[in-house]
């Protein structure tokens, strides 16, 4: 066979080669004899063997979001493919993929057609393939589990007999996609594809990952956020078995901050390269440094919001319709809160790491990433290479939740690598990781409302303050972002509505942090709604549903239309399932808060219960969904479950402060996170439909802190308005 | 550097490291065990758990010379074929989110069912309240337990 076939080429590979290839995913059962299966590819993202196996890419960063099943779900749906018989391989970093990276919880939703496209493409070919050799027509067949059928006479064929016709055709330009009423795939729970490696400790993570030659490193950084290396004394840290060199990383020596304004910058720092993890561990503990501090702010946490809370009087506004003080002059009454959520780091389980190989002729890198493209960009920018002298693997990833957005730790790996000529595997330790993180952005938010003789808003004002991760290190001469956008919540809802931000510059590294900007807004925003319910004597969730008004398409911004219909049946539902009707003893309570982020709708009840010294049980969370079509329940539900105690944890104690312009945090220790003993059991429902797929790795975190909040009023009186809610500074 | 042999998954292995090296980083950067992880190198995460003499013990916090006399098993360890029945509940309850934890959640689970063959909700919440998920698994893990007591009082 000639490369004529439009980059579909067939491979021969040995049983035993093609078993070993997947070997991480599915074992082939190959008999005694070495029969040789020949593999055609018939798209970069699709192959099939002559033993009937579907190989499937998945291209998208696995982070623990699922992502490795849920796209090869997709395709195998859409081909028609018979999932027991699907190897799901992950594909390094390729430009032909698209859409390759793990974020804003984008990844079903930008690829499901491209997915559907791909797959129903193959299918097209082998429906030609089939319907040539079984002289039927083209319509009268279909495909399912792996063969090609003719329902009326019930033959069928299976994909394998097909392969060597199929691949001669060429791929159509347009296609059709299935019914989703035919889904035999998509939307049942599917055990993840890693199962079996996972909990037998296989599974290569990019920290597991050793190359022959390989050194390993680790850095000290400056912990002052700005600070640069100053003087140090390296004599004892040499002196550390193991220990093979030490390199200073100096910011300013390559180029400062790199990606333009939301990207990485190095920090300066000094990094130990040694023969073994804990050699360069000891050997940084040994460095002597005087770091030098004089470029810092040298801020703490008090005076970086009481600086915040000046700016409240001092914004731009985003967003104004109708005029508020027109409201507030003739209705009945105005309401006012304030709200503080704290600075929190990522804490992703496997700490920052990265391996690369850089050679003369193939910078070769394993980093667990979200963000492929911007390490590659990282690279052409850093050492002038071209992108086909980059080779980016993707090992599994130990959660990320923003923090793999940026490629800070990449970075550092490869100029170590560079430097000394050999493999670097650079390992920062828990501390650099949560002193050199890139914070979710704290802030004080105001919330003014004008209301009516019924008690209802008709007058809605916002305003923020904070320092924007949109400004990255927040230095002067930078453009202020905003961190309230135009289409937040309830913009289209209430006629008299302002949106106001205040922006203030702060050393502190700001970045993306799971759910990103509503992780704070709907703190606020639903926390003052139930104050509003009861300021008003009314239930929460009728207020709420009076607030929202009858179901319609309720314009926001441009043709951005917020679909109120389906907000209000997931109320409802969530009111059902969590008996919020049923009156609790004294001592314990519900919340409520609800959301739309990312396409999906969510809305959640958390109860609790509040003793009299004030300590707080979550005893049980409801969540209705409605992200569109699920396409794997069991990744789904954990998505939802993951999300709802990420946003209760963060809640309880996730706070980073800043002492003299360093995080005060270090560790588990000191940066608390929920354990066993106080995670809740959380009760998951999907709303049933046929809609497309939308996000769902972000939308389940917002509400879980009003609705915690609210549910800690209604239980003990006690309102909320500062996070977190068991802050030990 | 002086050299020691320490018994692993029932094997015999000699590694040369400095006496005060963390059991953890012999496992994974001499001898390739890398399903034991590092998370926080304190003792306070519980992602490094591996059983010495059959009880859940953080390797980030043993010198290599404090277990150099017992048995020492790793996740790699725990069964042929991941067919442990921890393990096999694991599987059914599709409990890994990013996974990076579970290793060391189900040598602490295996600790626990061998003192407790049917443990209450309660007890679980006592024996694996050191083990920290990020990715937020603990109810799945908890369905789990009790899972692979049921299989194993059957
Ligand atoms: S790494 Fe040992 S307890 Fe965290
Ligand atoms: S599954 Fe990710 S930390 Fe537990």
């Amino acid at each position: 066979m000639k490369s004529t076939l439009d980059r579909r080429t067939f491979v021969k590979l040995t049983a035993s080669a093609s078993g070993a290839l997947i070997a991480g995913v599915y074992l082939q059962s190959c008999g005694s004899e070495m029969v040789p299966a020949t593999i055609h590819e018939f798209s970069p993202l699709i192959k099939i063997d002559t033993d009937g196996w579907v190989t499937l890419i998945a291209k998208n960063p696995e982070i623990g979001q699922g992502i490795k099943t849920a796209l090869p779900m997709i395709m195998a749906e859409e081909l028609g493919a018979d999932w027991d018989k699907v190897k799901v391989v992950q594909g390094d970093f390729d430009e032909a993929y698209e859409e390759q990276w793990a974020g804003g919880s984008y990844a079903i939703v930008l690829n499901w057609d491209l997915m559907r496209t791909a797959a129903a493409k193959v299918r097209h070919v082998l429906l030609q393939a089939a319907s040539k050799k079984m002289s039927k027509k083209v319509s009268e067949l279909s495909t399912i589990k792996g063969k090609v059928l003719h329902s009326k006479s019930g033959e069928a064929l299976p994909f394998e007999t097909l392969l060597l016709e199929a691949s001669k055709l060429p791929l159509p330009e347009t296609v059709e996609f299935k019914p989703t009423d035919s889904f035999e795939i998509v939307g049942k729970n599917t055990p993840q594809v890693d199962l079996g490696q996972l909990v037998n400790g296989e599974t290569k993570f990019s920290i597991d990952v050793k190359l022959p030659g390989m050194v390993y490193a680790t850095v000290l950084k400056n912990p002052v956020f700005e600070g640069g290396v100053g003087e140090y004394d390296d004599t004892e840290a040499r002196m550390v078995n193991g220990v093979i060199d030490i390199v200073e990383l100096d910011n300013t020596a390559y180029g400062g901050r790199l990606l333009g304004p939301n990207s990485p910058n190095f920090v300066n720092g000094i990094a130990v390269l040694a023969n073994s993890t804990w050699s360069a561990f000891k050997g940084a503990g040994k460095l002597d440094v005087v770091w030098d501090t004089s470029g810092s702010r040298k801020e703490n946490t008090d005076g970086i919001f009481e600086r915040f809370n000046l700016q409240l009087t001092s914004t731009a506004i985003e967003r104004k319709d109708g005029d508020i003080h027109r409201a507030r002059k003739t209705e009945a009454s105005n309401f006012e809160a304030v709200y503080q959520v704290p600075f929190l780091a990522h804490i992703p389980m496997e700490p920052m790491n990265c391996t690369v190989d850089f050679r003369a002729d193939l910078c070769e890198v394993w980093a667990p990433t979200q963000n492929p493209k911007a390490l590659q960009e990282g690279l052409i920018k850093l050492f002038g290479l071209k992108p086909e002298q980059i080779k980016i693997h993707l090992p599994r990833v130990g959660g990320a939740f923003g923090r793999r957005y940026y490629v800070d730790y990449a970075m550092d790996t490869a100029i170590l690598s560079k430097k000394i000529g050999k493999p670097v595997k650079l390992t920062w330790t828990r501390e650099e990781d949560i002193q050199h993180d890139w914070y979710r952005p704290a802030s004080i938010q105001k919330m003014v409302a004008s209301l009516d003789e019924s008690g209802m808003v008709t007058g809605w004002q916002h305003i923020l303050a904070n320092a924007s991760r949109k400004t990255c290190l927040g230095r002067e001469g930078r453009p202020a972002g905003t961190e309230i956008d135009e289409y937040e919540f309830p913009a289209g809802f209430v006629p008299d509505l302002q949106f106001e931000y205040g922006h203030v510059m702060s050393d502190v590294p700001l970045g993306q942090w799971r759910a990103v900007g509503l992780s704070a807004t709907v703190f606020a925003i639903h926390s003052f709604l139930s104050e509003l319910a009861i300021l008003n004597k009314m239930d929460p969730i009728d207020y709420f549903l009076k607030f929202l008004g009858p179901a319609r398409m309720v314009p926001v911004v441009g043709d951005d239309e917020f679909d109120a219909g389906r907000l209000i049946e997931v109320v409802q539902k969530v009111r059902h399932n969590s008996n919020w009707d049923i009156p609790l003893p004294k001592g314990k309570g519900r919340g409520f808060a609800a959301t739309k982020l990312s396409g999906s709708f969510v809305a959640e009840v958390v109860t609790v219960s509040v003793d009299e010294n004030e300590n707080v049980t979550i005893l049980r969370v409801d969540a209705v969904v409605d992200c569109g079509i699920v396409v794997n329940l069991s990744g789904a539900k954990a998505q939802v479950e993951g999300g709802i105690l990420e946003g209760l944890s963060a809640a309880l104690y996730g706070e980073v402060t800043v002492k003299n312009g360093a995080a005060e945090q270090s560790n588990f220790h000191d940066y608390r996170w929920i354990r066993m003993d106080e995670a809740p059991e959380i009760h998951v429902e999907f709303i049933a439909n046929n809609l497309p797929p939308r996000g769902l790795g972000e939308p389940p975190l917002p509400p879980a802190a009003p609705a915690l909040a609210n549910a800690i009023f209604a239980a003990s009186g006690k309102r909320i308005r500062k996070l977190p809610i068991l802050s030990t500074k | 550097m002086p050299s020691y042999t320490l018994t692993i998954n029932a094997t015999k292995r000699t590694v040369s490291a400095d006496s005060d090296t963390p059991l953890l980083w012999i496992l994974r950067d001499n001898l390739g065990l890398t399903g034991t992880k590092y998370g926080c190198g304190k003792g306070i995460c519980g992602t490094c758990t591996v059983h010495y003499n059959g009880n859940a013990v953080r390797s980030c916090a043993l010198p290599i010379t404090s277990v150099l006399e017992g048995n020492i098993v790793t996740i790699e360890g725990l069964s042929e074929k991941e067919n442990h029945s921890v393990q096999q509940a694991w599987m059914e309850l599709d409990v890994p989110q990013c996974g990076y934890c579970q290793s060391g959640q189900i040598m602490a689970a295996v600790d626990l069912l061998s003192k407790n063959e049917n443990p209450t909700d309660k007890d679980i919440n006592a024996a694996m309240q050191g083990m920290l998920c990020r990715c937020g698994t603990y109810s799945r893990i908890r369905k789990a337990i009790h899972l692979a007591a049921n299989k194993r009082n059957k």
